[in-house]
């Protein structure tokens, strides 16, 4: 499993994709996020870390702009994706979403059948010209999302009768289906075993080579084990951003090590 | 606490659990009583429903069947078509009196060829039929003039008062101060059973049929009025679900949360709770006084029990839609759904069965309202014919299963009483099956996720 | 920040195996001071002692390895915590050597006792060996009180050790060409400041690895050149 040829794909994460910029959100009057600024880098997967309620899921949900379905959420600063604000007014949500997707915390399949699950999203963004075209999509994405071989002889078996891994890494399989840029991960394996979670790393690692990936998770050895970056938040605040190895050998901030060394903060 | 606080040697265990503590028992005392008072609640809950059961069964199972006189008659053309051209309209102008004198012959027949020894003139032997003898049989050549001339054998309805001889309602006592029945009747109907000419067997006009007037009680029928039940659920259906459904995705899924729609929330919740004569006035108001749509019609009555089932499936729409996990919605917006395809595609064929179920049921309860129908002139009005077109089913004046039953159950003759019981019967035949429908519904789409 | 963990047996598990390594320390340091005494004083049973207590020191060293193997199984450290397994892991290692050096001092005692003494070195190189055993206090008290400072202090006197090595050295050099009967005994009194020279560098690794565990980077020159062969 040492590549050091795997090494040399880290040349272009240095290219920024997603970045924020004095990015505040409000939820009524609570303010969740304040003034985060953060570069995420493209063809690198980056994770957010920190104790519950400290703002990485909705930063998180601020990239897709999930929380505007959050009537009284409120978000300014500006989030740019190659270069663009997605929260300008001429960006619709649907289409933002089509190019960052997302992966939820519990598995959500559809309850249909594995192949729909799959053909949803290309057939309402009309990706696939016909049902040829629709096949082979749905072929690729279970392959990239690492479950076509358990679930090729079941294509019209229904999604939720899968176990929870596979569950996730159809959720996955779903989410690259429409060839987004962006793939946003909101704890995707906290309701997994350590078996289905290191199948699911395994693939968010292979996944880095096409998307920019975003995970937020709660267990910092998964964020040490699939990471190249990490941003540690507390409070809303982005408390500290940087190389994942070096967050975990030697952070910068007391906060940032106590949290990760499991100290009373 | 004080078991707890008392000194104890280490490894010596402080109670045994093989004997109960006092407070073990005492709690333990409790649920038993708790259980047991349990019991005796469901059992009383029983008991109340076997007695409805039996009482309706009992009361009720009389108005399926009727007793029927069956005698030989010959259709003379002599009285009936004394043109010999089988004129219908010719036939037509013979009222009910020109064939009083057919039905007097064939009791006379009857009684010689049985052997029936009896003094009753044959006037008096006729007044056992029924007061609609007459009519049947003109309805009966009408329908088929070419019989004229032969002799036939024809079912004569038997008059409620021997019908509840037979049944066991009407008894030589309590005929003492009767103008309708005498003794020497019921002598004559004991001999015309023995002879088999007078039957008790099974009455389909009783479930087809229309209703008849206070006179003729065995000539009753609710068949007439299922159909108006049935128009007005239609209308119900037609209106209340689509409007119900559009009306609950709006508000679950659509509309923003502010004071505006608390209110509106609020209001639905209210409206579920106001009385239902309440909507019958309004209707009243609205849709007969302003909008001067026709009195009794079904239309009218499917318009009132829409307002009043609206609230029902607007609150089990909702409900459905609340059920349905969020993570479904997340996953079609994340993939780029708009929210109306997340809605469409996704919330509502999970919701579709609880929107059912809440649908069935509140047609259900509409099908069994009677108070607004009152109020918009349901009640009272003898409904005598089955209409022809859809759009006569829905504009003409016509009753409804509810409202047969409250119209019978007010007729002082007994005979109607039983046909109230038949008629509850029949309803709650109808309630049964749509709740049973409802059920089957879920369990067959529940889904889980 | 705060010193405590939310898990109290992560922090007592942390505590024992410093407390080992504290252990392991002051053993050693006794080495070093009982070797070079017996080495002055030509007493043979001191030595014996210093010999049969580096087992001692060896046992501490596999119950330390031990007791870092169960933690990062069992804890997996992160940071800071990480740090003091990895440095503790180190000054375990450094520790062992440091005990060897001292027991094969008095290794060399117990040989020299019998040979003719070779006048004024002995003092000399028992003040060299005086000057480790106290790098080697402060390194530990450096350790435990994670005080950068004391353990900078520590690499800079290594240079004094080393220069009292080349002056031994040179010493020895004289006796053994005034005298072709000193070469033995000379020979294994090189030996000797040779291995205290060796432990000196085991201390400055031993502050190198304070520091590291302290900043969670290495010293960033390397310290002065150990020994200049030129001599």
């Amino acid at each position: 499993m040492y590549d050091i040829a795997k090494m040399g794909t880290d040349v272009d994460q240095n290219t920024t994709k997603i970045s924020a910029r004095n990015v505040q959100v409000y939820y009524g009057d609570t303010h969740a996020i304040k003034d985060v600024n953060v570069e995420i880098g493209a063809r690198s997967v980056t994770a957010f870390i920190g104790p519950s309620g400290c703002g990485k899921s909705t930063f998180l949900r601020c990239i897709n702009r999930m929380n505007d379905t959050i009537d009284v959420c409120r978000v300014d600063g500006d989030i740019l994706i190659d270069g663009e604000d997605i929260y300008d007014k001429r960006v619709d949500p649907v289409q933002l979403r089509a190019k960052v997707g997302m992966v939820f915390q519990k598995p959500n399949p559809f309850p249909k059948s594995i192949y729909d699950n799959i053909a949803y999203g290309p057939r309402i963004h009309g990706l696939a010209k016909n049902k040829a075209d629709l096949d082979e999509i749905v072929e690729k994405s279970l392959r990239r999302g690492a479950i076509w071989n358990e679930v090729k002889d079941r294509l019209h078996a229904p999604g939720t009768g899968l176990s929870g891994g596979q569950q996730q890494r159809l959720c996955i399989a779903r989410a690259i289906a429409t060839e987004p840029e962006v793939l946003l991960m909101d704890e995707p394996c906290s309701a997994l075993d350590p078996i289905a979670t290191a199948q699911v790393e395994e693939l968010i690692d292979e996944l880095r080579n096409q998307f920019s990936v975003v995970i937020v998770t709660h267990s910092m050895q998964q964020a040490a084990r699939v990471s190249q970056k990490t941003a540690f938040f507390h409070l809303g605040n982005l408390v500290e951003y940087g190389d994942t190895s070096q967050i975990f050998t030697n952070p910068q901030d007391e906060r940032t090590e106590s949290y990760i060394t499991g100290r009373i903060g | 606490m004080t078991d707890v606080s008392q000194p104890n040697s280490a490894g010596t265990p402080q109670s045994s659990l093989h004997r109960l503590d006092a407070r073990t028992k005492r709690r333990n005392a409790a649920e038993s009583r708790f259980k047991f008072y349990g019991i005796v609640a469901i059992l009383i809950g029983l008991l109340m429903l076997v007695t409805l059961l039996y009482t309706i069964l009992s009361k009720g199972t009389g108005a399926f069947s009727q007793t029927f006189v069956t005698m030989q008659v010959e259709l003379l053309e002599s009285k009936l078509d004394k043109s010999g051209t089988r004129d219908l309209e010719k036939i037509k102008k013979v009222t009910t009196f020109g064939y009083a004198p057919l039905i007097k012959g064939a009791f006379e027949k009857s009684v010689l060829e049985h052997g029936i020894d009896t003094d009753l003139k044959t006037k008096d032997m006729a007044k056992i039929l029924s007061k609609s003898a007459a009519s049947q049989l003109r309805g009966y050549v009408i329908a088929n003039p070419d019989k004229i001339g032969e002799t036939i054998e024809f079912r004569f309805l038997a008059n409620s008062r021997v019908d509840g001889y037979l049944k066991g309602r009407v008894s030589r006592e309590s005929i003492a101060n009767d103008k309708n029945i005498t003794a020497a009747q019921l002598d004559f109907v004991d001999q015309l059973i023995a002879a088999g000419v007078l039957e008790k067997t099974f009455n389909i006009d009783f479930i087809i049929g229309a209703d008849a007037s206070d006179q003729r009680p065995e000539a009753a029928g609710i068949g007439v009025a299922m159909v108006g039940s049935l128009f007005m659920m239609l209308v119900v259906l037609a209106l209340a679900l689509p409007i119900g459904v559009a009306a609950s995705i709006y508000l679950e899924e659509f509309a923003p949360k502010n004071w505006i729609t608390d209110i509106i929330e609020v209001n639905i919740s209210n409206l579920a709770a106001v009385p239902s004569i309440v909507f019958g006035i309004l209707g009243l108001a609205v849709f007969i006084n302003y909008m001067h749509l026709p009195q009794s019609a079904p239309l009218v009555g499917g318009l009132v029990l829409t307002l009043m089932t609206l609230p029902t499936i607007i609150i089990s729409t909702r409900a459905a839609l609340k059920a349905v996990p969020p993570s479904i919605r997340d996953a079609a917006l994340g993939v780029g759904a708009s929210k109306m395809q997340a809605v469409f595609h996704h919330v509502l064929p999970l919701a579709a069965p609880g929107i059912l179920t809440g649908t069935i049921i509140g047609l259900a309860q509409a099908l069994g309202e009677t108070a607004p129908l009152l109020l918009i002139g349901m009640i009272g009005f003898i409904a005598s014919n089955m209409p022809e077109t859809i759009g006569e089913g829905l504009l003409s004046p016509n009753s409804a299963m509810p409202a047969q039953i409250y119209e019978w159950a007010k007729r002082a003759d007994p005979a109607f009483y039983e046909r109230a019981w038949g008629g509850i019967i029949i309803l709650l035949i109808f309630l049964i099956s749509m709740n049973t429908l409802a059920v089957i519904l879920r369990r067959r789409f529940e889904r889980r996720w | 920040m705060n010193d405590q963990h939310i898990l109290s047996a992560f922090d007592r598990d942390l505590e024992g195996i410093q407390a080992n390594v504290m252990k392991m320390g002051g053993l050693v340091e006794e080495a070093i001071g009982e070797a070079a005494m017996s080495m002055q004083n030509r007493d043979e049973e001191l030595a014996a002692h210093v010999i049969k207590g580096d087992k001692a020191v060896d046992g501490l060293e596999d119950m330390i390895n031990e007791q870092c193997a169960n933690l990062i199984a069992l804890r997996a450290p992160a940071a800071v915590d990480l740090r003091v397994v990895l440095s503790v892991m180190k000054i375990a290692g450094n520790l062992e050597r440091i005990g060897d050096y001292a027991k094969n001092m008095a290794k060399r005692t117990s040989v020299l006792v019998h040979m003719e003494r070779v006048e004024g070195a002995h003092s000399s190189l028992r003040r060299m060996a005086q000057e480790v055993q106290h790098m080697l206090t402060d390194v530990l008290d450096a350790f435990i009180q994670r005080d950068v400072e004391r353990a900078k202090d520590v690499l800079e006197r290594d240079h004094n050790v080393d220069q009292m090595y080349n002056a031994l050295f040179r010493e020895f050099l004289t006796f053994m060409m005034e005298d072709p009967r000193y070469i033995t005994p000379c020979m294994h009194l090189h030996f000797m400041a040779k291995n205290t020279e060796r432990m000196g560098d085991h201390v400055t690794a031993i502050a190198e690895q304070v520091i590291y565990l302290v900043t969670g980077s290495m010293p960033e020159e390397a310290r002065p050149k150990a020994t200049r062969l030129d001599a």
